[in-house]
């Protein structure tokens, strides 16, 4: 419990958490009143309103990046020292990681869809536009699952890679690139990608991928691989 | 049992040898130099020591154990290794309570030590604000939280204006009154000379000495400084009577080896020999330092 209050202390005790979720909430809340306000009616009636929900990978690349900070900060400025000084069983640190990266993430994602369901769903309602409330919930549960699930996989990444800036391309890569590698290479493989699981998971209509549940399931393996691999290297190696 | 033991302790990056077969110990109730030149292998002995880097053979011990099996390791060992290993965008107080929060320890504590460290007034301040001098400070605040019987500091003094050292000497004198070992490495003699009891001098990975602050400069080594009217008589006299002298330029002093103080004194007396100045040279710790190490040399 310790070092779980102290991990999230070290999150909520810079701004740059709150900029970023800020940002995220911003940048997503004004997408889901553009696409909702300036679409058009015909369009968005004849069922293209589940392109409101999804789309949502710039979030998700926040959380991932509030995960990677949560991280790659130790070593950025090299407050590893104290930490795993105080703290000598390191797992403990990047688990404590992992748990306050599921809160926020959590946390993000509640605050995520209260900001984009409200805005999005009000302004069709307002013009008259019904909407499938099945389809809706479940892009929902998929974006949100997406976010938490980024956050995580940020935290476990950088775990793993320890270089700030290293992680972020890495993972910028792998959410928003590995799509063309993806198709280069045959969907067979492609779609276990990190970035082609978490549109699965977000139930994109508009791509041929793994089901809602096998994408989020791959998406949570490579958070668990990671992590795992993140915590054993964290342990062995020397913190110079 | 002594606070600290270094065994024999080696410790290689690939080709490099940081720390060559080094063996030390650290005693409570004293402030212990640490010295070397740059490169000479200092902070790696403080990571070994505190289980932040493997020994590659050897041991480096805190009151008998290795870091990762000591019971309450913050109660145990206070260890400040870089002024510049805090997140800029937290206050002094916020970097403070992340160490209190996993150490255990209450709020109350965090403001406690901001006040030992006199940085209460700057404490919500972000770090990014924060002088050299105040980054000392609040690394040696976060040192002291768990009030541990053992402080490791690197380079404690580093980038500290005058009235900064005296502040730290005096701390640290008091730190150690109290029963605590404390460690600081410095490669800057004068920084510490007035500060330490004992030292421990490393040069390459390897230790050069070990011992009290008294017998790293030993009083009868030293050259006399001798001023009188009648140096050249004197000088015959002194010669006559085996001590080596050395004229400076200057017509009233010279420098005399091999012969006490009072030896001088009293040969001049029998001669009615006037003595306007009779004292031992000041070697500081700096030439003694140079004299173990090599002129600048060491560094890899």
């Amino acid at each position: 419990m310790r070092v779980l209050k102290s991990e999230w202390l070290k999150l909520v005790s810079v701004r740059t958490t709150w900029y970023l979720i800020g940002a995220m909430v911003l940048l997503e809340g004004l997408t889901a009143g553009l696409t909702t306000g300036l679409g058009d009616v015909d369009d968005l009636r004849k069922g293209n309103v589940s392109t409101f929900v999804i789309g949502t990978h710039l979030a998700t690349v926040f959380m991932f990046t509030l995960g990677a900070l949560l991280s790659t900060n130790e070593y950025r400025h090299g407050t590893a020292n104290s930490t795993f000084v105080v703290t000598p069983k390191r797992e403990r640190v990047i688990l404590a990681k992992l748990v306050v990266g599921l809160a926020i993430g959590i946390a993000g994602a509640l605050l995520y869809i209260a900001v984009h369901a409200g805005l999005g769903l009000s302004i069709l309602a307002s013009r008259g536009v019904d909407v499938d409330s099945d389809l809706v919930v479940n892009g929902y549960v998929g974006v949100g699952v997406g976010l938490v699930l980024g956050c995580l996989f940020g935290v476990a990444l950088g775990a793993l890679l320890r270089n700030q800036v290293l992680t972020i391309i890495v993972g910028l890569v792998l959410f928003l690139l590995a799509g063309t590698v993806a198709l280069f290479i045959g969907n067979d493989v492609g779609q276990y990608f990190p970035g082609e699981a978490l549109l699965a998971l977000q139930n994109d209509p508009r791509v041929d991928l793994l089901s809602q549940t096998y994408g989020g399931l791959v998406l949570a393996g490579y958070c668990v691989a990671l992590g795992i691999a993140g915590a054993v290297l964290t342990r062995e190696r020397e913190i110079a | 049992m002594a606070d600290i033991t270094v065994e024999r302790l080696t410790k290689r990056y690939g080709e490099t040898l940081a720390v060559d077969d080094l063996s030390f110990t650290v005693d409570a109730g004293r402030v212990t130099g640490f010295l070397g030149p740059n490169g000479a292998g200092k902070s790696t002995t403080l990571r070994a020591l505190l289980g932040l880097v493997r020994p590659t053979h050897g041991r480096a011990l805190v009151m008998g154990k290795p870091f990762h099996e000591l019971k309450d390791p913050v109660r145990a060992v206070g260890a400040a290794l870089d002024a510049h290993d805090v997140h800029p965008g937290r206050s002094g107080r916020g970097h403070l309570r992340t160490i209190a929060a996993a150490a255990g320890l209450p709020n109350s504590r965090v403001d406690e030590v901001l006040d030992m460290v006199e940085l209460t007034p700057a404490r919500d301040r972000r770090v990014k604000g924060y002088s050299m001098g105040m980054r000392q400070r609040l690394a040696l605040a976060a040192a002291l939280l768990g009030d541990p019987r053992i402080l490791m500091l690197d380079e404690p003094a580093n980038g500290l204006d005058p009235q900064g050292m005296r502040w730290l000497r005096d701390i640290l004198v008091s730190l150690a009154g109290e029963g605590r070992a404390v460690l600081i490495s410095s490669h800057v003699l004068s920084e510490v000379e007035q500060t330490v009891d004992s030292v421990v001098v490393i040069g390459a990975g390897r230790l050069v000495m070990q011992g009290m602050l008294g017998e790293l400069v030993k009083g009868d080594r030293r050259p006399a400084l001798v001023r009188s009217p009648r140096a050249d008589d004197l000088r015959d006299l002194l010669e006559a009577a085996g001590a080596s002298v050395a004229r400076d330029g200057r017509a009233d002093s010279m420098h005399v080896h091999n012969a006490s103080l009072e030896e001088i004194g009293t040969l001049a007396a029998e001669h009615g020999i006037p003595i306007f100045e009779l004292t031992h040279e000041v070697t500081t710790l700096e030439d003694r330092f140079l004299e173990l190490t090599g002129e600048g040399g060491n560094v890899r």
